[in-house]
């Protein structure tokens, strides 16, 4: 990483923001104003004041409270999930380019029948069958989204595999894993930090998903997703329980889109929506 | 490669995948909580337990202690003949539950699909235009704030607006045009995202190609190449997507269908889950891939046959 980088990405206001978001969901029970579960039946979905900076819920409690304590479960099960589809994607993204022949064969194949399955689809069948939780949700929505990590691995291992130089390192000698880790995870790296910080977002919003239908996180705790689905009937009394886990997520989301963005500049200048291969079609 | 070569591949691949899914559905019982033969025998008579006798019984005449191989291709045969079983719940046959919501599902993707595409078409092109004016910017801006909107959150505060307070539009459900507004809008943000980035990038590599330089060369003026060179071909990126993510959703609105109560496929196939319904979760999620492999194999097909490289079987790999 050059200098350059280290102002035009980590110190871009979108990663000022993530950082603050961070800090604040790691010393929740430090930094609350009140403890997320105690209820306060007499103050039930009271908008914004100075007792309670973001309103109260259903059951009167504080709401900032309850997001700085969901937003512990949110994002470590939206970082655990990213880590686990990224490592998946990029063995198999790499055994692929480096073995080729059938196993490549089969990879795309492979590829090709899970971009046509609803990943939220293989979640629910997953979950139905390992019961809902923070396993089976990381478990769950990794396996069906380490594909998009895989493909971007492949095409750029492909690329660099057959560039001049590395043909040159194996002439005098380099073996595979000498190759592997000179030349090809060098240069694959950049882009594929860049698009996972794209997948943490995407799989921060799928994750609360699947909480905000009841098959996520399950009480008595709770998560962004969960604070949704309990705000939404008393919505028309108190719109700011949908309001404030909803923002969450979109900021965090939106940050790390942006982030990723200029990443991808800082790389290779293009947008990190942008497919980034034949068959990357789908986020 | 021969054009009936692709077909032969395709049609191959089509049959593996519908195949392998149905056979990890088919799995399900299997592994997930529950007796198959007890929910069964539940949802066919009323009196509450069956004795172990019963259940042994029936598990004999059903074939389940056959091996599992010889389960599937009973069920498998019997699954495309028609009868995928009889729901637990409601005690009515799966086919009568799925087809119908097959068709709802349908059009409101494809109503998702055609509005993402022409919303898409026309600030792509814009941005491209403008590249790197505030125009472009702009849109860029917005394409990366649609991706984050988590659909559960502004759908109901979309219903807040429009129905509550404004009542404008139904609040849910699925009788008229009007009640469709809500939930196509918000099945659309995510994929004019992902289109307008693809259309901005296509139209700008396009803008820098030589035949538009040719054709501007010989007195065409900027409207008549964009019209007739730059949009034609730097729209090419988006047929590719649109068939992705019209299979993707298929099931992916499944969130939207909860909320607004539409009697489609996703609500069909999550309410399944959650109720332990097997046979329609197997039904309904067979239908989905086959529905999904369906859109994304005839799209790639079109494609196949109008690209001139694909068609002589160059790869991009």
């Amino acid at each position: 990483m050059t200098k350059k980088s280290l102002s035009f990405v980590w110190l871009s206001p979108p990663a000022l923001v993530l950082y603050l978001v961070v800090v604040l969901t790691v010393l929740a029970p430090w930094v609350a104003p009140s403890d997320p579960n105690s209820q306060v039946l007499a103050q039930r979905l009271q908008g914004p004041s100075w007792g309670h900076l973001l309103g109260t819920d259903a059951l009167g409690r504080d709401t900032l409270s309850r997001v700085l304590h969901g937003g512990r479960f949110s994002l470590s099960v939206a970082l655990l999930t990213t880590l686990f589809s990224l490592s998946l994607g990029t063995v198999l993204g790499l055994l692929s380019a480096l073995r080729g022949g059938w196993l490549d064969e089969f990879f795309l194949r492979a590829n090709d029948l899970l971009l046509a399955l609803p990943e939220i689809v293989v979640a629910l069948l997953v979950i139905a069958i390992l019961g809902p939780g923070f396993t089976s949700m990381v478990l769950a929505v990794g396996v069906v989204s380490w594909t998009p990590t895989a493909r971007l691995v492949r095409s750029l291992a492909v690329q660099v595999l057959s560039t001049g130089y590395v043909e040159a390192s194996r002439h005098v000698g380099g073996s595979r894993w000498f190759i592997l880790r000179h030349h090809v995870l060098p240069f694959v790296a950049g882009p594929v930090l860049a698009q996972t910080a794209l997948r943490f977002g995407l799989l921060l919003v799928l994750l609360g998903s699947l909480s905000y239908l009841g098959i996520g996180v399950q009480p008595p705790q709770s998560d962004w997703g969960s604070m949704l689905a309990e705000a939404q009937p008393h919505a028309i009394r108190s719109p700011w329980g949908l309001i404030v886990p909803g923002a969450a997520i979109f900021i965090v989301s939106f940050c790390v889109t942006l982030l990723g963005n200029r990443l991808t500049q800082m790389f290779n200048g293009h947008d990190v929506l942008e497919p980034a291969g034949q068959g990357e079609a789908r986020g | 490669m021969p054009v009936l070569t692709i077909l032969l591949r395709r049609l191959i691949g089509l049959g593996a995948a519908v195949l392998l899914s149905s056979f990890a559905v088919f799995l399900v019982p299997f592994v997930a909580p529950g007796d198959p033969v007890r929910n069964l025998l539940r949802a066919r008579m009323d009196a509450g337990v069956a004795d172990e006798q019963t259940v042994q019984a029936y598990a004999e005449q059903f074939g389940l202690y056959d091996p599992l191989w010889v389960q599937f291709g009973r069920w498998l045969a019997r699954f495309f003949s028609g009868d995928m079983g009889i729901s637990y719940v409601s005690g009515t046959p799966v086919v009568e539950t799925v087809l119908p919501a097959v068709g709802v599902t349908l059009l409101i993707a494809g109503i998702s699909i055609l509005v993402a595409m022409a919303v898409s078409i026309v600030l792509g092109v814009v941005a491209a235009t403008r590249a790197g004016r505030w125009p472009d910017k702009l849109i860029t801006s917005i394409t990366h704030a649609l991706i984050a909107i988590p659909e559960y959150a502004i759908a109901p505060l979309l219903v807040l607006l429009f129905a509550v307070k404004l009542a404008w539009l139904p609040s849910a459900g699925f009788h008229s045009p009007a009640s469709l507004v809500i939930p196509v809008f918000v099945l659309c943000l995510r994929p004019i995202s992902f289109f307008t980035v693809a259309v901005r990038s296509g139209i700008l590599q396009s803008l820098g190609s030589e035949h538009v330089l040719a054709a501007r060369a010989r007195g065409l003026g900027r409207t008549g190449a964009l019209l007739h060179h730059v949009i034609p071909h730097g729209l090419l990126p988006l047929w590719t997507m649109t068939g992705v993510w019209f299979a993707g959703l298929l099931g992916g609105s499944v969130i939207i269908e909860v909320i607004f109560a539409i009697p489609g496929m996703g609500r069909l196939v999550f309410d399944a889950i959650v109720n332990a319904d097997i046979p329609v979760a197997q039904g309904g999620v067979v239908l989905v891939v086959i529905c999904a492999v369906l859109v994304t194999s005839a799209v790639d097909l079109v494609q196949q046959f109008s690209d001139p490289n694909v068609r002589v079987g160059a790869r991009h790999d």
